[in-house]
């Protein structure tokens, strides 16, 4: 969305040409003001007239011609003179211009034709500051909804934050309901799950699956060991030198296959089969499946 | 105690046995004192840029060598700086981007210093001057171990592919007295990385990832050439790590970590002899119980109603009361442990559940009256004469009158339990003792040895049964005596008072006390003929010792009730597919 400011000759506002620049020349310009959706919208703003550097010579002052013909209009543009074309703006300085070269009487004109002149200009202008209001107040009210919206992608969407608080509710109903109840069933669990019977009753629910995609985990930090520096990198160090990317180890499935390959008759390996290949294609066929079996349920019954 | 060095990768105690020496992750080597009551840190030597990984004490006690990463260090002992930094080459005769670890280092008392490091080398520094004497490429993976004789005349080393080195050292030629170190036997029997290796005066011992025990004596050592000068491979554990609660039909494993809970499936289906008969119902694991903390559970036992737990690490004693309720089981801890009751070899419970018999690794035992929900202590017996053995084992008879205790070198001792005084005591054998039970009616007590004897001493009489003497005057069949593994559990059963039922890793046996006994010359193990022999025969094979070895490797075999026997097998191929992976060889053909 750019302003594009366009200097235009007079006679381009009427479409006709002329390079040549003349004193007293009113400059008007067509302005593109950005619409809110739609094309732009082309608006003729008036410009302060400047006055030429060079001084007019008087030839070309004397210059006689008829605005009302071609010709003229063309003379009329040497001298910088509005013609009296469709979307002409009457200007004063050409109008004193007009009185200099034209030495006919002025030409006869009605109240009521000057009248309505300024009624039309009236209008004009009020429909021009018009337009420009609500084309700044769309623009506002652009400014507005994206600001608003940069907003609200900063914090995290309704959803989300709905769930969050939801889930932190029943996990404390939860904990209350455990530390109150001996349950066998719910120890029983827990008791398999490998803990004391004293920590089944203050572990609330440690991982909690918050969001649509998942990304994330809510832990609690009483439930994570304490990290030593040093006792991880040396995990780390005789992890990396005995199993480590240097190191020329084989599979377990390959050692305990070795000795099949060298029977007699060959054997195939221990672990021939590898069960986590394709685990996404047999997701989506099995989906498939259900609904294909959908749909034929349905349609056999029509 | 903290070293306050991060975590330690090696120590080594000084000849004299009066300091210790500890390398930490930081690189610093630390000493301390050994006193009787206390360790005390004494000072730090000069700290080394990386971490130490191995350790070394000169004989004479003044230098240390130590390895690390890329180099070797020699200390002064008084002064505690470093004399020379040798640096180690990254590859044989080459330029290598992995960096080089010294795995193990040996300090000799002329001043050599033997070093094993990850590019396959051995190495022999002179640690006067600092510089390399020799070098061996002996493997193409990392040689991990190191152990020097006595006499320092022979080491030896494991690698990672599984092989075992023995370096001796010969001289030069027949009647030269200069002498040099060659590598002279190398052995094959690990598949996976050997960690540790131990040079006795007659054998060659390794222990590596593949959970096997090699002891490989040296022919020239050996005197005489018999079945004891075989190789040897020990593969289980000898001692029980399953406890049976008959009554309710479960069974407790236990593992280093956590102590597992299942109860025995069931079937309604019939069948002929030596059918596979289908569950109907399955085995359902009812509780896995995890222990607190790094240490390892040294023992562990359920009493024979199901309803109480204990088990016991180095430092710690724990007893859990079980609910059963319906279908759920409901686990309570006992808290507040007395104070005595610390760290236990041995757990037992009697068998109306009511009592609890406790081993300390101090040598007293301990008897605690259980009650709804809490404990009494009732009595302890004190350690009798003769030093305290490692291993103890203990026995109740079904009646609840007497104990057996097998913890001393004194024998092993029976206690009434009725009375808390000690009983008597069976004389004292030069093995020590892997199996212990009780019959149930005749109160005889049946002892099972690491030589694979079996003795029976009847407790009420207080002197061995006639058929214990019999058959040690006989003597046992050779077969009998040459098995690989001990006997670790003994049952018997409550209508059939002639019957012992033993088993051992590869085999259970049935002793039928009426039958004749075998001599060397008869077979020992004759499964059942088939029927169309006529019964003379029959009779004439028949012999007391009654083994299957259909059911291998055994964990774990009882007798439930009358007609039921549970047996627990661990089939090595479940636990090789779940160690580490093995350095990879390239075997033709493959």
């Amino acid at each position: 969305m750019r302003l594009c400011i366009a200097q235009w000759g007079l006679g381009s506002c009427r479409g006709r040409q002329n390079p040549r620049r003349l004193p007293f020349t009113s400059r008007s310009a067509c302005v593109l003001i950005p619409g809110q959706r739609s094309g732009a919208a082309w608006v003729m703003v008036q410009l302060r007239p400047r006055a030429s550097r060079a001084p007019v010579s008087a030839s070309a002052m004397v210059d006689e011609g008829q605005p009302a013909s071609e010709e003229e209009a063309e003379h009329g543009l040497l001298l910088g003179q509005p013609s009296s074309g469709a979307a002409a703006e009457p200007l004063e300085e050409d109008e004193e211009g007009d009185d200099e070269l034209d030495d006919e009487a002025p030409e006869e004109l009605t109240f009521a034709s000057a009248q309505a002149e300024a009624k039309e200009e009236e209008r004009r202008v009020r429909e021009t500051v018009r337009r420009d209001k609500t084309l700044l107040k769309e623009k506002r009210k652009r400014r507005e909804e994206l600001f608003i919206e940069q907003k609200k992608r900063k914090l995290l969407p309704d959803t989300i934050l709905e769930k969050l608080t939801t889930a932190s509710q029943t996990s404390v109903k939860k904990s209350l309901a455990k530390l109150k109840e001996v349950n066998l069933q719910k120890k029983n669990e827990e008791c398999e799950k490998g803990s004391d019977s004293k920590k089944a009753k203050e572990k609330v629910q440690k991982v909690q699956t918050v969001g649509q995609n998942k990304s994330y985990l809510a832990v609690r930090l009483k439930d994570q060991d304490l990290r030593d520096s040093r006792q991880e990198a040396a995990k780390a160090f005789i992890q990396n030198c005995l199993y480590g990317p240097g190191t020329n180890r084989t599979t377990v499935n390959k050692f305990l296959s070795l000795d099949s390959k060298r029977l007699p008759v060959k054997k195939a390996a221990a672990q021939f089969l590898n069960n986590a290949w394709g685990s996404q294609k047999k997701q989506n066929a099995k989906r498939f499946r259900r609904r294909w079996m959908v749909r034929k349920m349905k349609t056999s019954k029509k | 105690m903290d070293a306050f060095g991060g975590p330690i990768w090696s120590m080594a105690a000084s000849p004299s046995g009066s300091q210790l020496l500890v390398g930490c992750e930081d690189g610093s080597v630390k000493l301390f004192q050994i006193t009787p009551d206390k360790i005390q840190f004494e000072r730090n030597f000069d700290r080394q840029k990386s971490r130490i990984l191995s350790l070394s004490w000169h004989p004479a006690g003044t230098h240390i060598a130590a390895g690390s990463i890329d180099y070797i260090s020699v200390f002064d002992v008084k002064s505690g700086s470093a004399i020379h930094k040798m640096l180690v080459d990254r590859q044989y005769m080459g330029v290598s981007k992995r960096k080089c670890i010294v795995w193990g280092v040996a300090f000799l008392s002329d001043g050599t210093v033997i070093s094993a490091d990850s590019a396959g080398k051995v190495q022999f520094w002179d640690s006067a001057t600092g510089t390399l004497v020799k070098n061996h490429l002996i493997a193409d993976a990392d040689v991990q171990s190191i152990a020097v004789s006595d006499q320092e005349d022979s080491f030896v080393v494991g690698t990672a592919e599984g092989t075992v080195f023995h370096f001796q050292l010969v001289s030069v030629t027949s009647n030269s007295s200069e002498k040099q170190w060659v590598r002279t036997k190398p052995f094959q029997h690990h598949t996976h990385d050997v960690r540790a290796v131990a040079h006795s005066p007659i054998a060659l011992i390794s222990g590596g990832t593949d959970t096997h025990l090699v002891i490989r004596p040296l022919m020239e050592k050996v005197e005489v050439k018999n079945y004891d000068a075989a190789l040897r491979k020990i593969t289980f554990p000898h001692r029980r790590l399953v406890s049976c609660a008959k009554k309710k039909q479960l069974l407790l494993f236990q593992f280093a970590h956590h102590l597992e809970l299942w109860r025995l499936g069931s079937t309604v289906a019939t069948g002929k002899n030596g059918d596979t008969l289908p569950l109907s119902k399955n085995a359902d694991h009812l509780l896995h119980l995890k222990t607190k903390g790094p240490e390892n559970i040294i023992c562990s036992c359920i009493s024979p109603c199901g309803s109480w737990i204990a088990y016991s690490t180095a430092s710690r004693f724990f007893l859990y009361r079980l609910n059963y309720e319906h279908d759920n089981i409901n686990l309570q801890r006992v808290s507040k442990m007395p104070a005595f009751l610390r760290s236990a070899l041995q757990i037992l419970f009697s068998e109306d559940s009511a009592k609890l018999f406790v081993a300390s690794n101090q040598g007293s035992l301990h008897v605690i009256r259980l009650l709804e929900g809490s404990f009494k202590h009732l009595h302890t017996f004190q350690p009798q004469s003769g030093t305290v053995e490692s291993m103890c084992l203990l026995a109740v008879s079904p009646d609840g009158n007497w104990l057996a205790a097998s913890g001393t070198s004194a024998g092993v001792h029976v206690y009434n339990v009725k009375q808390l005084k000690l009983h008597c005591t069976v004389p004292a054998y030069n093995f020590p003792v892997t199996a212990l039970a009780i019959a149930p009616n005749t109160n005889n007590l049946v002892i099972a040895h690491s030589d694979q004897q079996v003795f029976e001493y009847s407790i009420p009489d207080k002197q061995y049964t006639q058929w214990s003497r019999t058959i040690q005057k006989q003597g046992f069949h050779h077969l009998w005596l040459q098995r690989d593994t001990p006997i670790t559990h003994i049952s018997f059963h409550p209508k059939r008072p002639m019957h012992i039922l033993l088993h051992d890793a590869y085999m259970f046996c049935i002793i039928d006390k009426s039958l004749p006994l075998p001599n060397d010359k008869t077979l020992l193990y004759n499964p059942l003929p088939p029927t169309n022999e006529s019964d003379i025969i029959r009779r004439r094979t028949a012999h007391a010792f009654k083994i299957s070895k259909k059911y291998k490797p055994l964990l774990f075999m009882d007798l439930l009730d009358e007609r039921t026997l549970v047996a627990v097998e661990r089939p090595l191929d479940d636990i090789i597919a779940q160690l580490p992976p093995p350095i990879k060889k390239k075997k033709f053909g493959t």
